[in-house]
């Protein structure tokens, strides 16, 4: 875990940096220890990757960093530099001039745009939104049976307070012709070597003008971390991390469905309402996957915490979905024998994490399984038997937190 | 919800947000620390070959220790077509081999252990 004089340096070689022409982020030196994630084969070192705390390293290169689950516990805005990373391809770039960096907007427009970044702050008036980004793999390691990918637990989510101009904006100045399908979004990552292809990713044009849509340069009033996708990346609030496409460089309207790997082959559900199939089993059809399933955790407590029996605990948590916004959350202190329902705190939009408190007393000492689940605005709630998917996505089981009262 | 910023702080946003001219944002990614399991089967050598070029040794370490045959082979061939990775088709059949053997359901395992070398392959790690 992060020490304070960890973070210190850290914020001096921020501000010192912020003093020079070349900012450089540097990662620190060495590894800062090590965690267990809750499943075989969990073991992860804390690394800090360039204008991050030491994060959990699932992967080095491309890096795949994981938030550790304690900082939810933080406040509902995660902090950026503790913020999740994720790459497909490790031909990431590393050095980016914010002077000379374009945005190109083509395909079926009137105009074919080449915006620098003051030129695309200048299209309309800067907005707000308080969004959760998660992966779409997140938990995928507390899938049973287990199913390959990034072996990742809880914390390849989120929530930001992200600040750009609508999508719908830069679409309109470049005027979309008549007759456009999707829209599609390439980074400036890329494939290492080969011919792999590159991490492109489309949305229906509808949504692409919803006008929630956003190009972000900003999170948390900061500008992006570099590993979040510096200088520019989409925000496509309540969908899966996937679509949030990070040093955004290239937006193409088309006039047919777009067809490349990562939408065609990969990031692919079972084409039902569950988006799920017997375990072991393949689905028989499938569609790219989509919004966010509701979720809950508990913040408060983690596994093997000690309670005082005969005392009132507080137990906090968040909730989020894929933008209905959170009606309810119930609480359960026995294993879901019995529910209560949770306390709501203030709401931040229906995108962003939302608080809850519930409040109990334990009566007698011994284990005690501590149970969280949310329902949407639409009456969507998480399921109590997780469903299961060959890729590991969309893991929204209500949760179960082990502790003990002594 | 999504709120439109009033004048007065965007404005202030703007101002903030625009950048001097020559201001690169560079980064220095960390070094890297994964290492494949040493061994003696024929695989290794090809992996360090093969693999190291587009990622580190984490994306192998990391999957299930269930992970088998059939699961590595399709991944080995997956990194070639269509992710693009240069290797002859004559080294899959010994990296799947090395794979499955040292990190998959063919290993060899001690009691808690993971990620453990063949006989009398060392330990790197």
């Amino acid at each position: 875990m992060q020490t304070r004089r960890t973070f210190l340096r850290q914020a001096a070689a921020l501000s010192a940096g912020g003093i020079l022409a070349n900012r450089a982020f540097d990662a620190l030196a060495g590894g800062q220890g090590r965690v267990t994630l809750p499943f075989e084969n969990g073991t992860r070192e804390l690394v800090a990757f360039p204008q991050k705390r030491p994060l959990i390293v699932l992967t080095s290169r491309p890096p795949q960093l994981e938030t550790p689950f304690a900082v939810f516990n933080e406040g509902l805005l995660t902090p950026n530099d503790a913020f999740f990373v994720r790459y497909h391809w490790s031909g990431l770039p590393l050095s980016i001039d914010p002077a000379t960096y374009r945005l190109r907007v083509t395909g079926k427009v009137d105009t074919t745009l080449e915006l620098s970044l003051d030129a695309l702050r200048q299209i309309a008036p800067p907005v707000e939104i308080v969004a959760v980004n998660q992966c779409s793999g997140n938990s995928r390691g507390h899938f049973t049976p287990r199913v390959n990918g990034g072996q990742l637990s809880n914390g390849a989510m989120g929530n930001a307070r992200w600040t750009g101009v609508p999508l719908k904006a830069v679409l309109d100045k470049a005027g979309v012709q008549r007759g456009a399908v999707q829209v599609s979004f390439n980074g400036l990552d890329q494939p290492p070597l080969g011919d792999g292809p590159d991490f492109v990713k489309a949305l229906d044009i509808d949504h692409a003008r919803d006008g929630e849509v956003m190009l972000a340069w900003q999170m948390n009033g900061a500008e992006l971390p570099f590993l979040n996708g510096y200088p520019l990346r989409l925000v496509v609030p309540g969908y899966f991390g996937t679509y949030w496409i990070k040093h955004v460089s290239e937006i193409q309207v088309l006039d047919s469905s777009f067809q490349g790997f990562w939408m065609a082959s990969a990031y692919r559900i079972p084409d039902n309402e569950c988006a799920c199939v017997e375990p072991g089993t393949s689905p028989a059809t499938t569609r790219p996957i989509g919004r966010f399933t509701v979720r809950s955790f508990i913040t408060s407590l983690a596994d093997d915490a000690r309670i005082q029996v005969n005392r009132e605990t507080v137990v906090r948590g968040i909730a989020f979905d894929g933008g209905q916004g959170i009606a309810e959350v119930a609480f359960s202190h026995n294993g879901g024998g019995t529910w209560l329902a949770a306390r709501l705190g203030a709401s931040h939009g229906r995108y962003s994490f939302h608080e809850w408190t519930a409040r109990f007393t334990p009566t007698q000492k011994g284990a005690l399984q501590l149970k969280v689940r949310a329902t949407s605005r639409s009456g969507e709630t998480q399921p109590l038997t997780p469903h299961w998917n060959p890729p590991g996505y969309m893991r929204n089981v209500v949760e179960t937190v082990k502790v003990v009262a002594v | 919800m999504r709120s439109v910023i009033p004048a007065v702080m965007a404005t202030a946003i703007m101002a903030t947000a625009t950048l001097p001219a020559g201001q690169q944002r560079t980064v220095t990614l960390p070094p890297e620390t994964a290492v494949y399991v040493a061994s003696d089967l024929p695989g290794y050598q090809l992996v360090q070959k093969n693999c190291v070029g587009c990622h580190s040794a984490h994306y192998v370490a990391m999957q299930p220790p269930g992970s088998g045959r059939t699961w590595w082979d399709a991944t080995v061939k997956k990194m070639k077509k269509p992710f693009g990775a240069p290797f002859p088709d004559e080294d899959i059949a010994f990296m799947v081999d090395y794979l499955v053997k040292t990190y998959g359901a063919e290993r060899v395992t001690t009691p808690g252990g993971r990620n453990v070398a063949p006989p009398r392959g060392p330990s790197t790690r």
